[in-house]
């Protein structure tokens, strides 16, 4: 097994002392550390952190609770615990199914839902060993992905001419939910909170770390549900995913892992708005779900239409 | 040094891998794992075991630290370097053997797994300086306490050339510690994480719910 270069490590008390840390220096924050390690052990990417900020010893960022009939989750709260939680399953459904999809059972008693939101993409010419396609996404001048094999890639285009996918699978929930992420500086709403960056996936500026999931109570009657296309049950990043939220005749409709940010289908939104969905209102949403997605040249990731389509329809007949 | 001799001989019995390169001339430095003789007292906070260079900040460790750790009820301290992963850990410096690399690393495969306070994780994804006060818990430990899944993974065939098997029993039993009673879908869950390449999947449902039932009958003769 491929060891890990040095780095130095330190256990920290505060968010404060894991920002100050972070903005002083070639710094890497730890909480679950599944994603963060992974990366490393292969050096992905071209710098390598000399410092890692474990905030695993923060108190009081591993929580669930209900707030004013609103859900609240710490930052630092496994996913695995996420998708147990009664009081998640009870009302916000569709997070619960996404963190229970996520991954494997080991990596979710170990990733937490902060890590989860702000994890890399997957592209296999980012991920390669040893940082061999400097790209788009490290700072280089090319996605190797646009000429390259791209089958698991956008379906909507690029954003900053990267290809990418965001893989998350909590993220399309979170949107669905009308979630807003709270950070030590401030609140951003869950559908705006994701970007391309170099070599992040959030907005989040040095030293602003995620500390809380805040959800609002949802509608009365509203109903949710999560869907996940991978080739295994367990295991897989999703190829396609997708999260809804139904309430009194109105939808929230987001897909994942088809673009760089969570893509919220709001024309599948307008499709259902004000009806009662059924087979064919539903068949009708999920078309105008991908009415304006676009196979990359040669096709290769053309599947994934069909999957998305199909997806955004099962999900709303699920929340109907 | 009879110390740590005694540490991998009581896990392992008879020979163990670093007292066999020591007796045999090839261990160069001085064996960074002693067993504590007293077991239940709180370990006090984690220290630098030599003072911080330039690159990291007052209290930052980049040099070995000495971690304190229950592992299969034994406790340890354990010089150990930021970088070194929890697998490393119990490999190579306490000689258990049970957790194994297949994937390399990625976190997907499960051979690695052991439970880390009560959760089963991957132990070449976890940091062995974050492990400081934590109780882990090997196939190792998981036999030598006659659970009844490593019998009922016998009786049920559950394995083939037995790679991957240390990583299923830690899962199985971390899921009988929570579940006395679990369902097929529910093992099936479990298990997701965990990879065979003999291909021996249908096999272990009914093996983990027999060691469940196994156990529910152990609990009420006691």
């Amino acid at each position: 097994m491929k060891t890990w270069k040095r780095f130095a490590h330190i256990d920290v008390g505060s968010v404060e002392q894991a920002a100050d840390l972070l903005r002083r220096g070639n710094a890497a924050l730890i909480a679950g550390g599944t994603d963060l390690l992974g990366g490393m052990r292969f050096e992905i990417l071209p710098d390598y952190p000399e410092l890692i900020v474990n905030l695993k010893t923060i108190p009081g960022l591993d929580y669930i609770r209900e707030e004013g009939g609103g859900l609240r989750i710490g930052a630092l709260t496994r996913l695995e615990d996420i998708a147990r939680s009664a009081t998640v399953r009870s009302r916000w459904t569709a997070l619960a199914d996404a963190a229970h999809r996520t991954a494997t059972p080991h990596i979710r008693e170990m990733g937490t839902i902060g890590g989860n939101i702000c994890q890399l993409n997957r592209c296999w010419y980012f991920r390669i060993p040893d940082n061999r396609f400097h790209c788009v996404r490290k700072g280089g001048k090319t996605c190797y992905a646009m000429a390259g094999d791209n089958r698991y890639h956008s379906i909507f285009g690029a954003l900053k001419s990267c290809l990418a996918v965001n893989p998350s699978d909590t993220a399309p929930a979170l949107v669905a939910l009308g979630a807003s992420i709270r950070t030590n500086r401030r609140l951003v709403e869950a559908e705006k909170f994701w970007d391309m960056r170099v070599p992040g996936s959030t907005v989040l500026e040095p030293g602003e770390i995620v500390t809380a999931i805040e959800i609002p109570a949802p509608p009365a009657g509203a109903k949710s549900a999560f869907l996940k296309f991978a080739i295994r049950k367990s295991i897989d990043f999703p190829i396609v995913n997708c999260a809804v939220m139904v309430a009194g005749g109105e939808a929230r409709v987001c897909l994942n892992a088809v673009h760089n940010r969570p893509w919220r289908a709001t024309a599948s939104e307008d499709v259902v708005r004000g009806k009662a969905i059924d087979e064919a209102l539903a068949d009708a949403a999920g078309a105008a779900a991908v009415a304006k997605a676009l196979a990359l040249p040669g096709d290769r990731n053309k599947w994934k239409i069909q999957i998305a389509r199909t997806l955004v329809k099962r999900a709303l007949l699920a929340s109907a | 040094m009879t110390e740590e001799k005694k540490a991998g001989e009581v896990e392992r019995g008879g020979i163990s891998r670093r007292s066999f390169l020591r007796d045999a001339g090839l261990a160069a430095a001085v064996p960074a794992v002693a067993p504590i003789a007293r077991a239940g007292e709180a370990p006090a906070p984690r220290t630098p075991a030599a003072p911080a260079g330039p690159a990291a900040s007052e209290d930052s460790c980049d040099g070995p630290t000495m971690v304190q750790l229950t592992v299969n009820s034994g406790q340890y301290r354990c010089e150990v370097q930021p970088h070194w992963s929890l697998r490393q850990l119990l490999r190579d410096e306490i000689g258990l053997t049970s957790p194994k690399d297949w994937c390399g690393g990625l976190g997907a495969c499960g051979s690695c797994t052991v439970i880390l306070n009560g959760r089963p994780v991957l132990s070449c994804l976890t940091l062995a300086c974050e492990c400081h006060g934590a109780a882990v818990e090997t196939a190792e430990g998981i036999a030598n306490t006659k659970h009844p899944v490593i019998q009922a993974y016998i009786d049920y065939n559950a394995f083939q050339c037995g790679y991957c098997t240390p990583g299923f029993v830690c899962t199985a039993k971390a899921l009988l510690d929570r579940n006395q009673n679990p369902t097929e879908a529910d093992v099936r869950d479990a298990l997701g994480g965990n990879l065979c390449r003999c291909a021996t999947y249908q096999q272990h449902p009914p093996a983990v719910i027999a060691a469940a039932a196994e156990l529910r009958r152990d609990r009420s003769r006691s």
